[in-house]
């Protein structure tokens, strides 16, 4: 009797053993889920066939397995059931139908979930999933960031549909950020400070005094940032940069250029307003804002400084993207008269430019703490692969427990608000820290997580990995080459993917685009092609010869083999039809945005001079697809028939301007116009 | 002797049941409000394409907007949204006006814009509401 007693209580004890696994199974909250999708599904079903298909779901663990994806194994959909479900568009939460991306729904079962959105794929309750707590070895991306994602594979500076991300990335690259952390990708990055072996005969010591304490208070288009530097560190730094000797070649132009007469003032402010210089610089904050504010440039510069500058300004700073623009040495004087004149901050010290007597034990100490704070990464360069700060590779994945807080007990712990307080106030975590602090505003910090969250700690395969192809710009070498070079032509316009983006005109193709003789014309006297933009092309004063050549380089050089020199040829009379185009220019209601005569809207280039300006070929394929050469052009794409692009191009080819306006008159006429 | 162990079974199956209850997740709440990244990728769209006639805040007072006859619709008003659906208001982006019967002057953006982008945009369009 005992021994079966004992037999019972034993196999009794022993199936509760073998219960516990079953029943905690039982009991995953995604079971729960799972039941929950089914009613959820049911109520949602538009078909008796569909409600079917929701009741008959098996309850079991989903999982997508990407082996040549880091091994990756998701379970996420174990609760997330409707991810690619799209009956389930705003369904309550887990079961929500992901928003449509580039890559959702189609990718799911190549990328999986974690890959963009973080976190433990293999985990199936929500707490380990989602990596809520502080040693979580992957938490999910906070929503804010969530563009971090496309960043893990697409390695370009601009990611389509992630602004956020791409924001990030431009701000860190022209905020200097790679010019002392190392990255993958920007190894060979060069900051485009201006070297300062000039500096002791352009300004002065009260000057250099408020710009060491805060650039962005002197200038807020000033790239440089904040290092917080005390009075003494001011005083010794100041003595050795006025201690720095200046290149003979350079110390003789600008004696020679302040010793010059006095130019005339008021012809100075005309041609500063013709040059167009605000494409670029701010005067009083009205301008593009790349390069540096005007308003008070006379009491930051000396005249003869400013005169041998604008003269020569890549003798004086090689990475500049400042034009060299054919002025005469009148020309030069007149506009450096005017900013004597009127851009001048007229609250200064009168002592402002007056340069200091260098004090030569200050100077060394100062020489020591432009090595020591990190100044030489963006004005002298560093040795091929050392760079001043921490390197960032793998940043975006660090372990919140991994992390040094130091003083910042007030933060949340976790990695993303670990970098914002970097990048916010990067000494307030311990002192002695050497990161100097950006005036960057809550977007921008956002910009730059979000771009730092996307350095993975281990780089996605190369199948997985979108790379842009790294096109150098084509410019020819020889005279065209430095004609090229000269006039700074790649500061503004793209060519391929190198290039700036403040022109709105890519060259790559410009030779299919526009005419010839036009171009000469406008390469000699620029004028305004898109009235609505602020930055237009600056009258660099290239000479007839210059426009020349470097019109029959663009002619030969850039253009696209696929746009036809006569569209026209072998097509039907009726198919160029131009009162037939005319109609279908009221029809597609081009005028909302572009003026033919005097009427139309503002938004587009104005067409009245097509025939002179543009060839027939590159109106053809434009009006086939506006966005064939540049995706981000806003004309729409009216999926118009080849005979209606056909007929519309024989309509513009018609336009010439009646009696052309004579270049010299019309400039100052657009002066006015600008204000 | 069988009837107790039937027993410890039931039991177990009843604290099963109830700490089921316990553990539904409370997350499962209703929710129909546009993720940040429709909004972000619709005030994209909208700030590169509709904003010069629409205006910054779809009045309908972009810089462009004096130009045209009739005016741009003002996007913002109450009593234009209620009156319209999504889907028709994403139909007047993809055909343009000519399309859906009012002005050419508004442009069709279906080839220029995969659907992706113009939900997108009137996601953002219904956050404009006055």
């Amino acid at each position: 009797m005992t021994l079966r007693r004992l037999f019972a209580l034993s196999s009794l004890a022993f199936l509760i053993v073998l219960a516990f696994s079953p029943v905690k199974n039982a009991l995953r909250p995604y079971r729960a889920l799972q039941r929950q999708f089914r009613v959820v599904g049911i109520a949602r079903a538009s078909s008796g066939k569909a409600a079917e298909v929701y009741s008959s779901r098996p309850i079991a663990i989903q999982q997508v397995w990407i082996p040549e994806l880091n091994n990756r194994v998701d379970r996420c959909t174990t609760c997330h059931l409707g991810v690619v479900d799209a009956a389930m568009t705003s369904a309550p939460e887990p079961f929500r139908t992901h928003p449509p991306t580039f890559h959702t729904p189609r990718d799911v079962q190549r990328f999986g979930c974690t890959a963009c959105h973080g976190g433990e794929g293999l985990a199936t309750d929500e707490e380990d999933a989602h990596g809520t707590s502080a040693d979580a070895t992957s938490p999910i991306l906070p929503t804010e960031f969530i563009e971090a994602g496309c960043g893990r594979c697409h390695d370009a500076e601009a990611v389509r549909d992630a602004p956020t991300l791409s924001a990030g990335r431009a701000l860190m690259t022209k905020s200097n950020c790679f010019a002392c952390h190392k990255a993958r990708g920007h190894e060979d990055f060069r900051a485009d400070a201006p070297p300062l072996e000039t500096l002791s005969m352009k300004t002065g010591a009260e000057w250099l005094r408020r710009w060491l304490s805060n650039p962005k208070a002197v200038d807020a288009n000033a790239t440089m940032p904040n290092f917080q530097l005390t009075g003494d560190d001011i005083k010794v730094l100041s003595h050795y940069l006025f201690a720095r000797p200046v290149p003979p070649q350079l110390q003789h132009a600008i004696e020679l250029a302040g010793a010059e007469p006095n130019g005339d003032s008021a012809r100075g402010k005309t041609l500063f307003a013709e040059s167009r210089c605000i494409s670029c610089h701010t005067v009083g904050g009205k301008g593009n804002g790349s390069a540096p504010e005007l308003g008070t440039i006379a009491s930051r510069a000396s005249r003869g400084w400013l005169i041998a500058f604008v003269r020569d300004p890549h003798a004086f700073y090689p990475q500049t993207k400042m034009p060299r623009y054919s002025f005469t040495d009148a020309d030069v004087r007149d506009i450096v008269a005017w900013f004597e004149d009127e851009l001048k901050d007229f609250d200064a010290p009168a002592d402002i430019l007056t340069p200091l007597r260098v004090n030569q034990t200050f100077a060394e100490k100062g020489e020591k703490l432009f090595k020591s704070a990190g100044c030489f990464a963006c004005h002298s360069g560093v040795k091929e692969g050392e760079r001043f700060g921490p390197d960032l590779y793998g940043i975006g994945e660090l372990k919140a427990t991994s992390l040094d807080f130091g003083k910042r007990s007030d933060l949340p712990r976790t990695l993303a608000a670990w970098l914002d307080a970097k990048i916010s106030t990067p000494r307030s975590f311990a002192s002695g820290l050497k990161m100097p602090t950006f005036a960057f505003d809550a977007a921008q910090k956002r910009a730059i997580v979000t771009a730092l969250l996307a350095i993975p700690a281990i780089p996605v395969p190369d199948a997985y990995r979108s790379t842009p192809v790294q096109q150098a710009a084509i410019v020819p070498a020889g005279p065209v080459g430095e004609i090229m070079t000269r006039y700074r032509c790649l500061s503004c316009h793209q060519i391929g993917r190198a290039g700036g983006d403040i022109s709105t005109a890519p060259l790559t193709f410009e030779g299919s685009k526009v005419n010839h003789d036009w171009l000469v014309n406008y390469l000699a006297v620029p004028y305004s092609i898109r009235p609505i933009i602020a930055e237009r092309m600056p009258v660099l004063k290239v000479s007839k010869e210059e426009a020349g050549k470097l019109a029959d380089a663009i002619a030969m050089i850039y253009v696209d083999p696929s746009t036809p020199d006569d569209p026209f040829l072998g097509r039907p009379a009726s198919d160029h039809d131009a009162a037939e185009g005319e109609r279908l220019y009221t029809t597609f209601g081009c005028r909302s945005c572009h003026i033919i005569g005097k009427t139309g809207g503002y938004y587009g280039p104005p067409l009245t001079e097509t025939k002179a300006r543009l060839k027939p070929g590159w109106v053809f394929r434009f009006l086939q697809n506006p966005q064939r050469w540049r995706a981000d052009v806003r004309c729409p794409n009216y999926g118009m028939t080849d005979t209606d692009a056909l007929r519309l191009t024989a309509y513009l080819e018609t336009l010439a301007e009646a009696p052309a306006v004579p270049v010299a008159a019309a400039a100052p006429a657009r002066k006015e116009a600008a204000k | 002797m069988r009837r107790r162990s039937l027993l410890i079974v039931i039991a177990l199956v009843l604290v099963a049941t109830s700490c089921r209850r316990a553990n539904r997740p409370a997350s499962a709440v209703a929710i129909a409000r546009p993720t940040q990244y429709e909004l972000r990728l619709g005030k994209e769209v909208y700030q590169s394409y509709c904003i010069g006639c629409h205006g910054d805040s779809g009045a309908g007072d972009g810089f462009n907007a004096f130009n045209l006859d009739p005016h741009p619709r003002d996007l913002s008003d109450p009593v234009f949204q209620k009156g319209k659906s999504n889907a028709e208001l994403a139909d007047a982006i993809r055909r343009g006006g000519a399309g859906v019967g009012l002005t050419s002057l508004m442009p069709p953006w279906g080839h220029t814009l995969d659907d992706r982008h113009i939900d997108a945009v009137v996601v953002y369009i219904r956050s404009m509401k006055r």
